[in-house]
């Protein structure tokens, strides 16, 4: 029998808001352990969560730019559970109203089809405090740090829409590349500001049956989600053609071993209305002004790259995958670069030259004016590809304008008729096979003798102009 | 004085020079006065010492009054097993006693002390910094024998604050000293809350009503049929709440350690069940029972809530104030199960349900029973202890 998979996704992202949810202390979960608390996120006697309206706005414009649906009403809830990392024994959680429902993103799936992937809804939580086992002395103690507890969270619940590892994997990249541009959080699994969760079950292909699910956590990477995912729906066709029963469960992603292992049978807590926590109402006009925050969403920007600036939709979303470098790319164009230059240049030449030196975009000496000020010598055919890309490197080491680089280095095309005659001579003179096949008609010696008086020019020849020079000499096409 | 006194300020000192200048507050220890201890009258907080001043308590230090200390409470103010409300002012040694009404606490201390009791109208004063267990439901309760005093401090006390953001924008009403014309107000007596009394206790009631004729109100009756659902929906709305409350007050945190756990979790489990008393801890398993095993029934509660809430303002139409019963002569007097609690503050706990002021006043010297109850709709705190003031005049002058 055929199967087939049944996934849907859970998605925790840490808003980078400046302060936690409910209370004033920074939102650094990195610092001095404990150093970021007051009596509100130690959860103490007494102590009552004031909510942050960063923190409000920051899920708002993550819910808007996933084209979600903003509720005028939500609430939260005390949702009971226990564990050393929560102890006051209930997180602050939107379960029955949640801030947004619907949404989704579109993605390309196996068959090269678009395919939309829908969101069931996404609510506000707080995080909880995090724990640090010590097992090395004598005695093992466990400490908790309480500078996460009371983060900012949201969570992203999606429809049971996927069907392969692969539709997960484009999903969580489309959807990072979406809240980076909205700015509302990093999402980084490797640093857990995204923490994907991942509900799957299988059934017989073609039928439309939703069977017990089994939760897999602890993949740290989107490389480990689609990993964990195809183990498991390895692990449960064999289980069903083996005649066993799938349990409702958690299951581990273990990335040594490349395998789930289970964890718990799985916890929903119940949930109590907490009166200490405001109902959020929301009016209509507050959701469209902040929509009018809203940048402009990659989808939507690609288009108009195509559209305004005639690049293909492959080139364009290549740009649109980071907002820093598409609107870097803008930047350039607007200083009156060609756009298939600028974009050109930055993806093969600046993108690469900044990663051998391990810088970012923003933080690189290279500022887009500077780089079109190199970009337009190269078109205005004052320096060849040659000398741009030299003078490109020398620009990471030096804070000079392209023009004085240019100038001091001798990296000027030579473009003088004069100069390169005699060079052209030259080299006629040591190559007379390659001059006769010319003569002949050979495009290829052509090049051939177009290097040759680029080498003996030391690289700062015009090579259109050589090669008009040349067929001028032989009465050849240019 | 130890009997009553579980913290005693070694400081009194009469901070401000403010409208509240030397008046003498007792409290409880479950409210927060930074460095004194704040165990709420639990072990589960144990060793517990407040951090920061509650709100209610900044705002009656800054107004110049003077804190007394606290006093000894039953667990976390649920019920009054244990408590001393009251005590402070019996032993004239404060003016005024703060006590939490979780299900009408500070109307039944006052009762037993004898002088007025003002439960204030939900989200009317400040629960920041107050050690809660049915945060929907409890609320500061003020007890003095003056209610002039009792306004004085809801002008100090009352309104809006940044640390708790569940209370309304709008600012407090006028606590002003306003005249009450007797012909112009309807009382109603609810006829549910009075057949549900004892004989005894229907007695006591209706010499309540005929001192109210005779001071000149207009007494009518009316009624509310789901009256009987006030305490079901108290106990199971308010057990769930304390259930998921009391996670805070997990006792570990604060020091105390049952021994014999084997892990972590043993020893969690140990230590909360040596914490909490039985009386709370039943009331705490009743609440995670409806929680895990019969939301549906947490629900239904919280719809025949909102059901009651609305039942009691449609009777606003037909009366002005409403007159009812304190105590239940009938009902035990030191309560050791829930059943008999909730007997106990049957005639109280409507407030807490619904969330408006009510005020308890003693009875006339030499009238049958301890007191009655005066309740007014939400927010109309100001003119129910005007009422209450002009009651207590007319028998200063002998007008009965």
């Amino acid at each position: 029998m055929e199967f087939e998979a049944v996934i849907g996704l859970e998605i925790h992202v840490e808003l980078n808001g400046t302060t936690k949810m409910f209370c004033d202390c920074p939102n650094r979960p990195g610092d001095e352990p404990n150093a970021n608390t007051c009596p509100i996120c130690l959860w103490f006697p007494g102590a009552m969560p004031r909510f942050s309206q960063e923190a409000l706005e920051k899920a708002v414009l993550l819910c808007l730019g996933l084209g979600a649906e903003i509720q005028p009403r939500s609430v939260f809830d005390q949702k009971v559970y226990y564990y050393p990392d929560l102890p006051k024994g209930y997180q602050l959680s939107q379960a029955h109203l949640p801030l947004s429902r619907g949404g989704g993103i579109e993605i390309t799936d196996g068959s090269g089809q678009r395919k939309k992937l829908r969101i069931h809804h996404i609510h506000m939580e707080e995080d909880v405090a995090k724990l640090m086992h010590e097992m090395e002395g004598r005695t093992p103690i466990s400490l908790i740090d309480f500078n996460r507890a009371g983060s900012p969270l949201v969570e992203i619940v999606t429809e049971p829409d996927f069907r392969a590892p692969e539709e997960a994997m484009e999903f969580l990249k489309a959807l990072r590349t979406q809240v980076r541009y909205v700015g509302s959080s990093e999402c980084s699994m490797e640093n857990g500001t995204m923490r994907v969760d991942a509900n799957i079950s299988v059934r017989p292909q073609g039928t439309s049956q939703m069977n017990t699910k089994v939760e897999v956590k602890n993949m740290n990477s989107i490389r480990h989600v689609g990993d964990a995912i195809a183990y498991e729906i390895r692990r449960q066709c064999a289980a069903v053609q083996a005649g066993e029963a799938v349990v409702l469960h958690t299951r581990l992603w273990d990335p040594d071993q490349k395998a789930t292992v289970p964890m718990r049978a799985k916890f929903e807590g119940p949930c109590v209305p907490d009166p200490a926590v405001p109902v959020i109402e929301l009016s209509r006009e507050w959701i469209e002004a902040m929509r009018a925050r809203l940048p402009e969403m990659p989808s939507v920007r690609a288009d108009r790259f195509v559209r305004e600036h005639g690049l293909t939709a492959e080139e364009a979303a290549f740009l649109n995958a980071d907002p820093e470098v598409a609107g870097y790319f803008e930047s350039v164009v607007r200083e009156g670069i060609a756009p298939r230059t600028a974009m050109h240049w930055v993806t093969t030449q600046l993108m690469p030259a900044l990663r051998e030196r391990q810088l970012e975009l923003g933080g690189s000496p290279i500022a887009p004016a500077r780089f079109a000020v190199l970009l337009r010598m190269l078109s205005r055919d004052e320096i060849n590809a040659n000398a741009a890309r030299e003078v490109l490197a020398h620009m990471f080491d030096s804070a000079e304008s392209p023009e004085v680089i240019v100038g001091a280095r001798g990296f000027q095309q030579v473009s003088d008729p004069g100069a390169l005659d005699s060079l052209i001579s030259q080299v006629c003179e040591a190559h007379p096979a390659a001059v006769a096949d010319v003569r002949a008609g050979q495009g290829k010696a052509m090049g051939f003798l177009i290097g040759q008086v680029m080498q003996a020019s030391g690289g700062k020849a015009n090579p259109k102009k050589i090669r008009e020079l040349l067929a001028q000499k032989f009465g050849a096409k240019a | 004085m130890d009997s009553i006194c579980h913290y005693r300020n070694s400081e009194p000192a009469a901070s401000g020079d403010g409208p509240l200048r030397g008046l003498r507050v007792a409290l409880q220890p479950n409210f927060s006065v930074a460095g004194w201890p704040a165990e709420a009258g639990s072990k589960a907080l144990a060793q517990f010492t407040a951090l920061e001043d509650a709100t209610i308590v900044r705002r009656l230090r800054r107004a110049g009054a003077v804190l007394w200390g606290s006093t000894r409470m039953s667990e976390f103010g649920f019920g009054l097993r244990g408590s001393q409300a009251g005590g402070a002012l019996l032993e004239r040694a404060a003016d005024v006693e703060l006590v939490l009404d979780l299900m009408g606490e500070s109307r039944a201390a006052a009762s037993r002390a004898g002088v007025c009791g003002f439960k204030p109208s939900y989200g009317l004063v400040s629960r920041c910094g107050l050690v809660d267990l049915i945060p929907s439901m409890e609320c500061c309760g003020l007890l003095s024998r003056s209610l002039a005093q009792i306004r004085e401090i809801l002008k100090v006390v009352a309104g809006p604050d940044e640390g708790d953001f569940s209370l309304p924008d709008e600012k407090a009403p006028d606590f002003s000293s306003q005249a009450i014309d007797p012909s112009r107000i309807r009382i109603g007596v609810l006829r549910e809350a009075r057949e549900a009394l004892s004989a005894g206790a229907q007695a006591s009631l209706q010499a309540s009503v005929d001192e109210l004729a005779r001071a000149g109100f207009s007494m009518v009756e009316v009624s509310l049929p789901e009256h009987g659902l006030f305490p079901v929906v108290h106990r199971i709305a308010g057990s769930v709440e304390a259930s998921s409350c009391a996670g805070r007050y997990d006792s570990v945190r604060y020091g105390a350690r049952a021994p014999g756990g084997k892990n972590w979790n043993g020893m969690y489990i140990r230590t909360r069940g040596a914490a909490f008393g039985a009386l709370l801890k039943s009331y705490l398993i009743q609440g995670a029972f409806f929680q895990f095993d019969r939301y549906g029934a947490f629900e239904d509660a919280c719809r025949i809530r909102a059901r009651l809430v609305a039942g009691m303002e449609r009777l606003a139409a037909e009366a002005d104030f409403l007159l009812l019963p304190a105590v239940d002569g009938a009902a035990p007097e030191a309560p050791a199960t829930l059943a008999e609690t909730y007997a106990q503050f049957a005639p109280t706990l409507f407030a807490n349900v619904t969330g408006q002021p009510a005020l308890f006043l003693p009875a006339r010297p030499g009238a049958p029973g301890a007191g009655f109850q005066l309740a007014g709709p939400r927010r109309s705190d100001p003119r129910l202890i005007a009422l209450g003031e002009h009651v207590l005049k007319g028998r200063k002058g002998g007008g009965q």
